[in-house]
């Protein structure tokens, strides 16, 4: 079913310098759709233009077939939620546990129902402990998380993460990836929608959309994007490790095609001499 | 940058710390009211503004507040001391009765003028330690439900009273992040060559600009951000919210806003029998000395 679908969309924030450029794309329900492109390259004004901050100049967004106008945007917003990249600048309450109440206290949610949600996704983002400490007394990856926790507890069908790992260390980076899988396991129906920088999380994702100056430059599954060379190099884009073993391997005679994983790769390896 | 201890909020338990953050507020009010009260006798004002400091250490010992800090924000006040001094007694006032110092027939130093700008210093000095003892127990955001809740009737005219104290409490989550930012953007400007400490009146006033631009820039960044943020989470400030935070009134409650009350009415009673009936000298009721003038 389609979750999300783009028309022909166009944006531009000042005149005759369009930023996003005949943009068309669909996304599944429970599909991860990793977005990547350089900086500049329009992405974080999509994320923008698909939660209605920005309005088109042209083309339509339907969210489950639905028209995003001036009218639908509130109800649309209800199954939407967005981390942004700086940790800083979304973390809104005094605390952690006020910050997760802002978007509750937003959707009128009773105070005696506040504190069980709360802890609940709290808890799911392995936050409980921090419940009462301050924005400047966590790390950039506890403040994601908490945004993470945030977005979850309003109960979205659609997360869009826009960079969210870019601004953390690895250790950061690594749990926010994995809350992703775990996410995808609790809720299968959860769209996922991730802009980023990171071809190794790219490459987790069921399909991958690359955008270069306000286009869609090359759309497909992480395989295909990552074999095809010169899309790559175009794009000034990484491989990813894995497939760049698997292409070592190949070039040393060694076909591990069929391998998912580095487990796997492994077990290919081992016997050989 | 984080040497300012002026009131900061301390995360302890005390009796004081536990108290509403509405109640705290009115009885601050009704103290600073009773302090501002001035008898005819001198020695009568001065007395109970001595019973006041007595009750301020009190309630600072209850509190846990830090005596040092205190000394630290007061010691800045000493320009102000000599400011007023110089301007009451150097400025001659016709109310003035006891010459301490004539220089001739039409000018005169007054013993009063030393009373008044003692008394005035006193009174400063109490103040400043009552609001010093409310921001050093009460949360910061404590403080704007306070605020919000007693400027829930000004709604009806229309007064943008939550949206006053959303922004109100987003500034203070976002002091500490600006002051990082602050210290974050010192270093490079200092990297590069900037020098905030040396130099002349107008090397310092560049080198300040230096930092004054790019904090501003990043602000209206983050806010732009931020307004994003709270926007995507469904914030409308115009829409109704739940609370999450309830500010609830005990028994703790109950016991303060007694003696907040007693110390008001007291002191407006002498004050009223003070003004309207007789001259009340309490050195000689209580001492039976009678400190002249
Ligand atoms: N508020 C704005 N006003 C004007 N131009 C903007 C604004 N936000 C972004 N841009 C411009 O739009 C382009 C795309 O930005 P953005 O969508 O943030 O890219 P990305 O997220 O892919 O790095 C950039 O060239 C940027 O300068
Ligand atoms: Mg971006």
């Amino acid at each position: 079913m389609k979750k999300i679908s783009v028309k022909n969309l166009c944006f531009s924030y000042v005149k005759d310098e369009p930023i996003v450029k005949h943009v068309s794309f669909n996304i599944h329900e429970g599909s991860y759709v990793s977005i990547v492109g350089h900086n500049g390259s329009g992405k974080s004004t999509l994320a923008r233009l698909l939660i209605g901050l920005l309005a088109p100049d042209d083309g339509e967004i339907y969210i489950d077939d639905e028209l995003l106008t001036n009218k639908t945007v509130r109800n649309i917003r209800k199954k939407i939620g967005l981390v942004f990249q700086n940790p800083d600048n979304q973390f809104i309450g005094a605390t952690v546990e006020d910050d997760i109440a802002f978007g509750l206290e937003n959707r009128q949610i009773k105070r005696e129902k506040m504190h069980e949600i709360i802890e609940k996704f709290a808890k799911r983002v392995g936050m409980e402990d921090f419940l009462d400490k301050e924005p400047s007394r966590l790390s950039g990856g506890q403040k994601q998380r908490v945004a993470i926790a945030g977005a979850l507890s309003l109960g979205p069908e659609i997360i869009i993460l826009d960079e969210a790992t870019s601004m953390l260390d690895p250790k950061g980076k690594s749990d926010i990836k994995e809350l992703i899988e775990e996410m995808r396991k609790d809720n299968p129906s959860l769209t996922i929608l991730s802009i980023t920088h990171d071809v190794e999380e790219a490459f987790l994702s069921d399909e991958i959309i690359i955008m270069s100056k306000g286009e869609i430059a090359f759309k497909g599954k992480p395989e295909e994007v990552f074999s095809n060379r010169e899309v790559l190099k175009s794009l000034n884009l990484e491989m990813p490790f894995i497939m760049d073993l698997k292409d070592r391997l190949k070039s040393e005679g060694i076909n591990v095609d069929k391998s998912k994983d580095l487990d796997e790769i492994a077990e290919v390896l081992w016997p050989l001499k | 940058m984080n040497n300012v201890t002026f009131g900061r909020y301390s995360p302890l338990n005390t009796f004081t710390h536990k108290v509403d953050p509405r109640n705290k507020i009115l009885i601050l009010i009704l103290l600073m009211v009773s302090i501002f009260l001035q008898f005819h006798v001198w020695s009568t004002t001065l007395l109970l503004s001595g019973v006041f400091l007595i009750l301020l250490i009190c309630l600072m010992l209850i509190s846990k507040v830090n005596f040092l800090d205190l000394f630290k924000s007061l010691k800045s006040m000493w320009f102000l001391v000599i400011f007023l001094l110089v301007i009451y007694v150097f400025i001659p006032n016709p109310t003035y009765k006891f010459v301490c110092y004539r220089f001739n027939d039409h000018y005169a130093i007054y013993w009063d003028s030393f009373y008044q700008s003692g008394y005035i210093i006193l009174r400063l000095i109490l103040m400043i330690s009552l609001t010093m003892v409310l921001t050093s127990t009460t949360k910061p955001m404590d403080l704007t439900y306070a605020f919000e809740w007693y400027m829930t009737p000004l709604k009806v005219i229309r007064f943008p009273v939550h949206e006053i104290a959303m922004t109100l409490s987003i500034a203070l989550r976002f002091i500490p992040t600006l002051l990082d930012e602050t210290d974050r953007i010192m270093k490079a400007q200092a990297s590069r060559g900037v020098d905030f400490n040396r130099g002349g009146l107008f090397k310092r006033f560049k080198a300040v600009i230096s930092l004054i631009i790019p904090l501003f820039v990043s602000a209206i960044q983050r806010s732009e951000e931020l307004s994003d943020a709270m926007e995507a989470r469904g914030y409308n400030p115009r829409e109704k919210r739940t609370r999450y935070r309830k500010l609830t009134f005990s028994w703790r409650d109950i016991i303060a806003l007694l003696f907040g009350l007693a110390i008001f009415g007291g002191i407006l009673y002498l004050f009223i029998y003070d003004h309207n009936v007789e001259e009340i000298d309490l050195f000689m009721q209580i001492f039976g000395i009678n400190v002249g003038f």
